[in-house]
């Protein structure tokens, strides 16, 4: 019997049974109460705290590309907490140098008030393809593709600009408390370098370690 | 920086190092109730499940990881288990044994939250990062920090300050807050002889929390910010904000 049938088949079998007892004389009462009341206290029992791993920390590497000048070397740090299986925030912070060889080349002078990029950004992500990634015949390793979305702050030429950024990345299990990330991330914000209002997009591709605690 | 980047990375290798030796030892052992419970070989519903154990045998939970506990059972299988499937677990005694989540999934007894959200600052596009903690039911210790970027200037602020839920046993709870902070505000690279500004602040608002199911809140804030630009000076700026988080 399907699973959800089965209070319906109840009911009707409490009707039928209910009808029957109408008909024929009414039952007899029951004429004595229990002797002995039991009384039974239920501990809550709790388990110990058991060790848990929803916390990450983790070092990146990668490269940055500036909007109008070259793609840099990127590092970085970040911090992250699991919520759910499904959602994570995550902290980063990172730093670049930016060149503009290109720039001067072509205009001899700089525009760049200081080579000094930083940002960094709290964002939440989501894992939308839990599964695993296959090395030969024998060895399995869960994985996750993750799309994540945040706010945050880009210093970039002696200016704080707020910054979104959008991006998706892949987690890979080695170990229960370590993983290799691989990242794809735009952040997009606006500034006026060059005397007009304009947005850039900054794409970063990075790799790097994290460690669950 | 890359030095301090590898600084951290040897110091997470040595933190890692020393509770696998001890993993052991705080493991719990439980017996099946379920019927049955799935191994799965990741803490996810999308990783396949690979082992059964049926009700009656002993396992031991060693780790737990959001709602999913790692298990090894008697024969040595290791594996994740949803916490659904393990709330029915008995101890050696054949007590109920209560295996409790990872805490906060009750909005009512939260501690605090953290979340960012978007919105504008006196028209201006902003975004803003926030956090509480909850001294008591409804007073909370405060902050907040925040950008905004103008046409003309971009202003960056904080706040720190106390915050007031009347209703805080509702999901939908409004909110009331007062800070005292800092507002800078630099002027484009591209304006001449424009003077950037660096004052104190205070700060007050109104706005409605929502607690989502799965630790979740949203958050509308009408907010009300006055800069103390000088003496006799002040400025007052109005923002909305829209933004999610997560209490714990």
């Amino acid at each position: 019997m399907p699973l959800f049938l089965r209070p319906f088949f109840l009911a009707a079998g409490l009707l039928v049974a209910a009808g029957a007892s109408a008909q024929s004389s009414p039952a007899p009462a029951p004429t004595e109460e229990p002797v002995v009341v039991p009384q039974v206290q239920r501990r809550d029992v709790k388990l110990p705290r058991l060790p848990s791993r929803d916390f990450e920390l983790g070092a990146f590497a990668g490269s940055y590309s500036v909007q109008g000048f070259e793609a840099v070397a990127v590092t970085g740090l970040r911090a992250g907490y699991h919520i759910t299986e499904d959602f994570f925030v995550e902290a980063a912070v990172g730093h670049a140098k930016v060149n503009d060889e290109t720039f001067r080349k072509i205009f001899a002078g700089t525009v760049l008030a200081s080579d000094r990029l930083s940002y960094y950004n709290v964002s939440l992500g989501y894992n939308v393809m839990p599964g695993e990634v296959f090395f030969g015949r024998s060895v399995a390793k869960a994985s996750a593709v993750y799309l994540i979305g945040g706010v945050g702050s880009t210093q970039f030429n002696d200016r704080r600009h707020q910054t979104l950024n959008f991006g998706a990345g892949i987690r890979l299990f080695l170990r229960d408390w370590a993983a290799l990330q691989v990242d794809m991330r735009d952040h997009i914000f606006s500034d006026d370098l060059l005397g007009a209002r304009r947005r850039n997009n900054n794409l970063e591709f990075s790799g790097g370690l994290t460690f669950f605690f | 920086m890359s030095r301090l980047v590898a600084l951290i990375v040897c110091w997470m290798w040595l933190a890692l190092q020393a509770p696998a030796a001890n993993a052991a030892e705080d493991s719990a052992r439980v017996q099946v109730a379920d019927p049955y419970i799935e191994l799965h070989t990741g803490p996810g519903r999308g990783y396949p499940v690979f082992h059964v154990s049926e009700r009656g045998e002993w396992i031991a939970i060693t780790l737990r990881r959001t709602t999913w506990y790692q298990v090894r059972t008697d024969k040595g299988v290791e594996g994740w288990v949803n916490q659904r499937q393990l709330v029915a677990t008995l101890n050696e005694a054949g007590e109920r044994v209560a295996i409790a989540g990872p805490g906060g999934d009750d909005y009512l007894n939260r501690r605090g939250d953290f979340g960012g959200g978007i919105g504008r600052f006196k028209g201006e596009p902003s975004t803003k990062l926030f956090g509480s903690y909850r001294l008591s039911d409804t007073l909370s210790l405060e902050g907040a920090t925040g950008q905004v970027q103008g046409v003309f200037s971009g202003s960056s602020f904080w706040h720190v300050g106390l915050g007031v839920q009347p209703w805080s046993d509702r999901r939908l709870s409004p909110h009331f807050g007062i800070g005292l902070g800092k507002f800078r505000n630099f002027p484009n690279q591209s304006l001449v002889d424009a003077i950037p500004v660096n004052v104190k602040m205070a700060q007050a608002s109104l706005g409605l929390r929502y607690h989502l199911g799965a630790r979740f809140i949203a958050r509308l804030d009408f907010s009300l910010y006055t800069a103390f630009l000088g003496d006799s000076r002040s400025a007052e700026y109005r923002a909305v904000n829209a933004g999610i988080g997560f209490f714990f």
